[in-house]
């Protein structure tokens, strides 16, 4: 029986938030990218529109997994990996907490410095945290783009670290997180 | 037809006693102290701006509203909603389309009375296109100026602001509110 302590899987609950920011993540690579390509117009504006709008869900998102991690601390990593890989494993998923507040936010402050309000599927709309500001939003701009680099950087790695994990050393750190499937006990 | 004789005669009886020793008093809005704002919904988030420059001839006088007229005309290029790109889109061929159409005209010679205030009821010309407005608005003079501070809501594709896909009530809405204070000085 596994105690409360060490749990063998990720709960349930932090499965969904794992697999529905994953999700969003990748629809927000493709509205920034098909919109990065399309001049100012209608459909560039709905395309950002919503960006924006799940941009923001992903920072709700966020906040509330990480509430969840912090009580119900996810199970540990498996035996017989070196402190490199630990230490590497650890420093990937901090990153991947400091960027998913990270862009949400530098999201939401360029649409605050370029003066436009920031809707939640046009059901309310979010304050702006800046005054309007040409240099604030070029800055804004450029940080928004390089974390987009940094997260794509890090989901690839985390992907490969995954797939590593699952064929190569054939423990169950990608099975533990994957829903309707059931982990082997721990020797 | 009853109620538009009604009118009529009561308006008729109004320029009368206007006529017969009230007359509005003329006025032109100080541009360093007056604002003319707008209010419109993009993507379901309400963005503002301004009209930086429009002249507003104004003839009031609470006593005097047979006779009373406004004339207000807003330079279309001077739109400034602090974004540049915003900007260039509606001063564009597709929405208030300058090139065409640079100004922006509106004239009011109908007055009523109501418990807060009153209502103007006008001519908006935009974008080459004619309609009746209303605006209501509160009157407060002092001195030998006023100050004019009223509301209006129109409907943007009434007067085609918004050609090609900016017609779409999806993304930007229909209906825009308009705000004013006229810093009101007495005409020389």
């Amino acid at each position: 029986m596994p105690n409360k302590s060490s749990p063998v899987r990720y709960t349930a609950l932090a499965q969904a938030f794992h697999w529905v920011i994953a999700a969003l993540i990748v629809t927000q690579f493709a509205l920034a990218w098909t919109a990065d390509d399309l001049p100012l117009g209608l459909h560039k504006l709905a395309l950002l529109a919503r960006h924006k709008s799940f941009g923001m869900t992903v920072l709700m998102l966020a906040i509330l997994r990480l509430l969840w991690r912090f009580a119900n601390p996810p199970p540990q990593l498996p035996p017989g990996m070196t402190p490199l890989e630990r230490n590497l494993a650890r420093a990937t998923h901090v990153a991947f907490y400091v960027l998913l507040f990270a862009m949400p936010l530098t999201g939401w402050m360029m649409s605050s410095a370029k003066n436009y309000s920031v809707s939640w599927f046009g059901l309310f709309t979010w304050p702006n945290l800046i005054g309007q500001s040409d240099a604030a939003f070029a800055l804004l701009k450029s940080t928004h783009d390089y974390l987009s680099y940094a997260l794509l950087a890090i989901v690839i790695l985390h992907v490969i670290a995954a797939l590593k994990h699952h064929f190569w050393n054939k423990d169950d750190v990608l099975v533990r997180m994957l829903p309707f499937t059931k982990s082997e006990k721990r020797p | 037809m009853n109620h538009a004789s009604w009118m009529s005669r009561s308006f008729l009886a109004t320029a009368l006693m206007a006529a017969a020793g009230h007359a509005a008093t003329g006025y032109s809005a100080d541009p360093a102290t007056s604002r003319l704002d707008f209010a419109g919904v993009q993507a379901g988030a309400e963005f503002k701006g301004t009209f930086h420059k429009f002249t507003a001839a104004i003839d009031f006088a609470p006593d005097a509203l047979a006779t009373s007229k406004f004339d207000v005309s807003i330079d279309l290029n001077s739109t400034d909603t602090k974004d540049n790109d915003r900007d260039k889109t509606m001063r564009g061929p597709d929405v208030f389309d300058v090139g065409h159409f640079p100004t922006a005209h509106y004239v009011a010679r109908s007055f009523t009375k109501t418990t807060g205030g009153y209502i103007a009821t006008g001519s908006l010309t935009l974008h080459g296109v004619t309609k009746d407005v209303p605006v209501s608005f509160q009157f407060v003079s002092s001195g030998a100026g006023a100050k004019l501070d009223g509301t209006a809501t129109l409907k943007r594709l009434d007067f085609g602001v918004g050609q090609g896909d900016w017609k779409s009530t999806e993304w930007i809405a229909d209906t825009v509110k308009v705000s004013f204070s006229l810093a009101l000085k007495a005409a020389p």
